[in-house]
């Protein structure tokens, strides 16, 4: 395996447990828990903001309500169940992850895995034991001649101080 | 863009062809279903769910306004406000049906939403609102509603099933087919 390869499976690495750290859910506190729900509720009365954003009144009524269910105890998925009761889907500012919509969720990462498919075969395709040896990268050595002619040619032009 | 596509185009046996063809007709099909579709045309997920139960302090003082007094007959919910031009636009609609169905097994109850009590009061008086109207104080029955904007119109069925849900100002035609249909119904 070459350096090139050994790169890509770092960075890959890399991300991935940047990914997994940042997504683990971290033990939340009541005032974290409201936050974070009303930051994925979708305000009735705005075009696209988010219940967390918003100051408008619906907003602050539902952010209400969302901490008094937070300190009823209710879980968050319990409270975001009452929101879809009343007002669907639309009320989530983030689409369901279920059904057709799975696959807008997995496109990203398919197209993660087909560019790191490409880089893989082209790391290989650079490989010096792949080609057998470094020539073909690069370029190929001019005649014996040719390189005599230049180099008479830059005395020349060096003696005229061109 | 134009790059990628080209060593797309370069794949062996047509596989970058048909690549970029099916892109091409994938994005063509998710636009035009999306531009098909009326972004005002939101869909309630309350209509067809029992109607959530409130019992709120009447706009007039004197007492409660519970949706369980009302069970077994059909009931028109209308969620206004003192602030709400179209409300005042409605209102004679509203008025002319409380007027034709008022003695019989039909209830009209005003909620009062966002507003303050002092504003509303004025307002059913001047506009002469003989119909009961309750204070929607924290908005819960406005949010269990899924009320968007007002004003809002929601058809209760007997069995407390909302029916059906008008957004905007609603027409006396619009008041009456509704009604209609859900009397029909036992």
């Amino acid at each position: 395996m070459n350096a090139a390869r050994w790169a890509l499976l770092a960075a890959v690495l890399a991300v991935g447990v940047a990914a997994l750290f940042a997504a683990w859910p971290a033990p939340a506190g009541p005032e974290e828990r409201v936050e974070r729900i009303v930051a994925e509720l979708r305000c009735p009365v705005c075009q696209g903001l988010s219940v967390a954003d918003s100051p408008s009144e619906s907003a602050r009524q539902m952010r209400d309500l969302v901490a008094q269910r937070v300190a009823e105890g209710r879980t968050d998925a319990e409270i975001r169940e009452e929101f879809r009761r009343s007002y669907g889907d639309w009320v989530f500012l983030a689409p369901e992850t279920g059904g057709p919509a799975a696959l807008m969720w997995l496109a990203p990462l398919l197209l993660v895995a087909a560019g790191l498919a490409i880089a893989w075969s082209r790391t290989r395709a650079r490989s010096p034991d792949a080609r057998g040896s470094v020539a073909g990268v690069i370029a190929p050595q001019p005649p014996p001649a040719a390189v005599e002619q230049l180099r008479a040619r830059v005395a020349r032009e060096e003696a005229a101080d061109l | 863009m134009a790059a990628a596509v080209g060593r797309l185009r370069a794949m062996p046996g047509g596989l970058g062809n048909a690549l970029v063809i099916a892109a091409l007709v994938g994005l063509i099909v998710v636009l035009a279903l999306g531009f098909r579709r009326d972004p005002h045309d939101i869909r309630s997920a309350a209509v067809g769910k029992p109607a959530p139960a409130f019992d709120l302090a009447a706009l007039d003082g004197g007492g409660r306004v519970a949706l369980a007094q009302y069970r077994g007959k059909v009931v028109v919910v209308n969620f206004f406000a003192s602030w709400c031009v179209p409300c005042r636009e409605e209102h004679p609609a509203l008025v002319r049906a409380w007027e034709r169905y008022r003695t019989s097994d039909v209830v009209l109850v005003g909620v009062l939403y966002q507003d303050s009590v002092e504003s509303g009061r004025e307002f059913v008086r001047r506009l002469g609102t003989t119909w009961p109207t309750a204070i929607d104080d924290d908005g819960r029955t406005a949010l269990g509603f899924g009320v968007f904007g007002i004003p809002e119109t929601f058809f209760i069925g007997r069995d407390g099933v909302i029916a059906g849900r008008h957004i905007g100002p609603i027409d006396e035609a619009t008041l009456i087919q509704g009604i209609d249909a859900l009397r029909k119904t036992p």
